[in-house]
């Protein structure tokens, strides 16, 4: 219809014959649409860098864990257990046991506490993490319960003010017995992120030792409630989950009897996402108010508009106009102004999160950049539009039903 | 000939019921192609209500209103707006102009209604323009016009679309003489085009210058007379 391009123009031009109210009346829109982009496109942002964090320190990880009916009857995971999931189940790269303790040691750069991680040969296949000096323990340091230990080069520098430390010595005391760990090898210790691979002041010092070793301050060495099975992270991880309780059910003989839970990493990063998802959601929802208030100001600016516009409406009906052309008229008003609000606010909303996320960048050390998605966008044109439409439909019927003659009968 | 106007036994009632007002009471009247009419009354008398009748701004309480072989009076309200784009050209005692447009913008718009392409559109505006001796003045708002010019671009608005009846209500009321007297002139160059013109007025001195002259009192035709010195 080519009248309908008629009205359009109408309404551009009674826009643009009033430049200062047309903005003020979007304004209420700009702001609506900008906040729940810049919410929206931060807190996706937020996502993607945990999800990459999480992804990098752990995907492809299961943990298996012993409920308390499986400790109560004495049932624990055993190294033995973990030899049967590597060689049993197609796709289990590593498995590593879930011991360790904080104990202390003293250096001559003073006292610290130190955390001993009992680990494996396979240890690095869970990380990304690099051997800067030496080398991890191997199979034969496990099996025979060799006193070595791999540090970062991070906490050497705390320990000793230097990272060539291969060869030294590390006392740990615990349990009232101390005993002496040998550095073989030195990892690098990853860039800061933001969420999971944080670090902080006065944290201890983390060491990796073969779980072996471990036995000598405490017995219980060889018994887990606790373990981390590394998964090829191609593969689906609920699939290797059932296989791995199937498989330890079997060594126990506890089929029913729920003593085995899982918890793939596949598990914790929908949750989380969920988590994230939900609190977007409801700050975006009230930031969506903020949308419906700018709205109803569309609205009521309409409504002063067709009161200051009677007479100008019953002389186009007197020359004419039907009741659906000035209605369209009045609708496409509403509707250009809050799609030209929507539009601004879209590229306010977006320089707003590319905003915060570089201050919080710079000033929290994170490393944040804004997450964006033509679907939010596209979903925020359309949103404002219908705001238009639908805060419009109610001043346009106003106007287009008005009688020619009372309307020229005003002044 | 069918007659362009036919109105029999039209009445219009306000407020039915109590304190009732018979604005028209039963009036008949017929208007024939061509024909220089003017209507006169006092206010009060019921002249602006035929008006708006004879301008298809309203519908009679009663009667019947053929409009150029329409049944006016049967009308809803979009057929009356259909009509009103075809039919009939007004031109207002207060101009109605609309002000943020131009000249030309305003006589374009009941082209628009009616659905005429951009092209013809102005060709039409720029043309009747000229007739009323505007085409200087095209790109001119209303308020940068003394009311003599934006009288001649209401005239223009209203013979733009070339709709058979021009209705011209107290055309010259907010006019100087020397401007009147144009617009009357404008009025009689019309009629002698062949157009058919309905004035509305209160002064004689005006419906002098029709070639029939109707008087209007309560609602009733009082007479009915050809003007003996038209020329």
């Amino acid at each position: 219809m080519s009248n309908f391009i008629e009205y359009v123009k109408m309404a551009i031009h009674n826009i643009m014959a009033n430049k200062g109210r047309s903005f003020l009346t979007m304004l209420g829109i700009i702001i609506g649409i900008a906040s729940v982009i810049m919410i929206m496109s931060v807190g996706q942002g937020t996502t993607n860098q945990m999800n990459e964090e999480i992804d990098s320190a752990g995907a492809g990880q299961i943990q298996v864990m012993c409920s308390n009916d499986a400790m109560n009857a004495g049932e624990y995971i055993t190294p033995e257990d973990m030899d049967a999931l590597m060689d049993q189940i197609p796709g289990v790269e590593a498995v590593a046991p879930g011991s360790g303790w904080t104990g202390t040691t003293a250096t001559g750069k003073g006292d610290f506490s130190i955390s001993l991680t009992g680990a494996t040969e396979t240890q690095p296949l869970f990380s990304t993490t690099q051997i800067k000096r030496g080398h991890y323990f191997n199979a034969q340091d496990v099996e025979e319960a060799r006193k070595v230990c791999v540090i970062s080069d991070k906490d050497a520098k705390r320990l000793f003010g230097s990272d060539d430390v291969v060869g030294m010595d590390i006392d740990v005391e615990y349990n009232n017995i101390s005993k002496s760990f040998t550095i073989v090898g030195v990892t690098q210790q990853p860039e800061n992120g933001t969420f999971v691979t944080y670090t902080y002041e006065g944290m201890p010092v983390y060491i990796d030792v073969p779980y072996t070793a471990l036995q000598e301050y405490d017995d219980s060495y060889n018994e887990f409630y606790y373990i981390v099975v590394l998964a090829d992270r191609e593969m689906d991880s609920s699939a290797v989950s059932d296989q791995v309780v199937k498989v330890l059910d079997a060594r126990h003989q506890s089929a029913g009897e729920d003593y085995f839970q899982v918890q793939s990493f596949q598990d914790i990063m929908a949750t989380l996402n969920t988590m994230m998802g939900a609190i977007t959601g409801f700050i975006s929802f009230v930031a969506g108010i903020s949308l419906l208030v700018g709205g109803i100001g569309v609205m009521n600016i309409m409504l002063v508009s067709v009161t200051e516009r009677t007479r100008e409406i019953g002389i186009r009906k007197s020359l004419g106009a039907k009741t659906s052309s000035i209605m369209a008229q009045f609708l496409a008003e509403s509707a250009i102004l809050t799609v030209l609000g929507g539009f601004i606010g879209i590229l306010l909303g977006l320089a707003g999160a590319y905003g915060i996320c570089t201050i919080l960048s710079s000033s929290q050390g994170m490393d944040l950049s804004p997450g964006f998605s033509i679907p939010m966008v596209l979903g925020a044109t359309l949103f404002s539009c219908a705001v238009g439409i639908f805060f419009g439909i109610y001043p346009a019927r106003k106007a287009a039903r008005l009688s020619p003659i009372e309307a020229l009968r005003r002044n | 000939m069918e007659p362009l106007i036919q109105v029999r036994d039209m009445c219009k009632v306000y407020n039915p019921g109590e304190n009732e007002v018979h604005a028209l009471d039963h009036i008949n009247l017929t208007v024939q192609k061509g024909e220089f009419l003017a209507i006169i009354g006092q206010s009060g008398s019921g002249k602006s209500t035929l008006m708006n009748m004879l301008g298809c701004l309203d519908v009679p309480t009663s009667g019947e209103y053929h409009l150029n072989g329409s049944d006016v009076a049967a009308m809803n309200d979009n057929e009356l707006s259909v009509i009103r784009n075809k039919e009939i050209g007004f031109i207002f005692q207060g101009f109605n102009l609309i002000p943020n447009l131009t000249a030309l913008e305003n006589v374009e718009l009941p082209l628009i209604y009616r659905g005429i392409d951009r092209k013809t559109r102005k060709t039409l505006a720029v043309n009747s323009l000229r007739m009323v001796g505007l085409e200087k003045r095209m790109t001119h708002k209303p308020s940068e016009m003394s009311g003599g010019q934006q009288q001649r671009v209401a005239i223009a608005r209203a013979i733009a679309a070339k709709p058979p009846v021009i209705l011209a209500d107290e055309p010259t009321g907010n006019l100087d003489s020397a401007s009147s007297k144009e617009i009357l002139q404008i009025l009689k160059e019309m009629h002698r085009d062949g157009k058919t013109i309905i004035l509305i007025t209160h002064d004689d001195g005006i419906a002098a210058q029709a070639r029939r002259v109707v008087r209007i009192l309560d609602g009733r035709i009082e007479s009915d007379v050809i003007n003996p010195n038209f020329s």
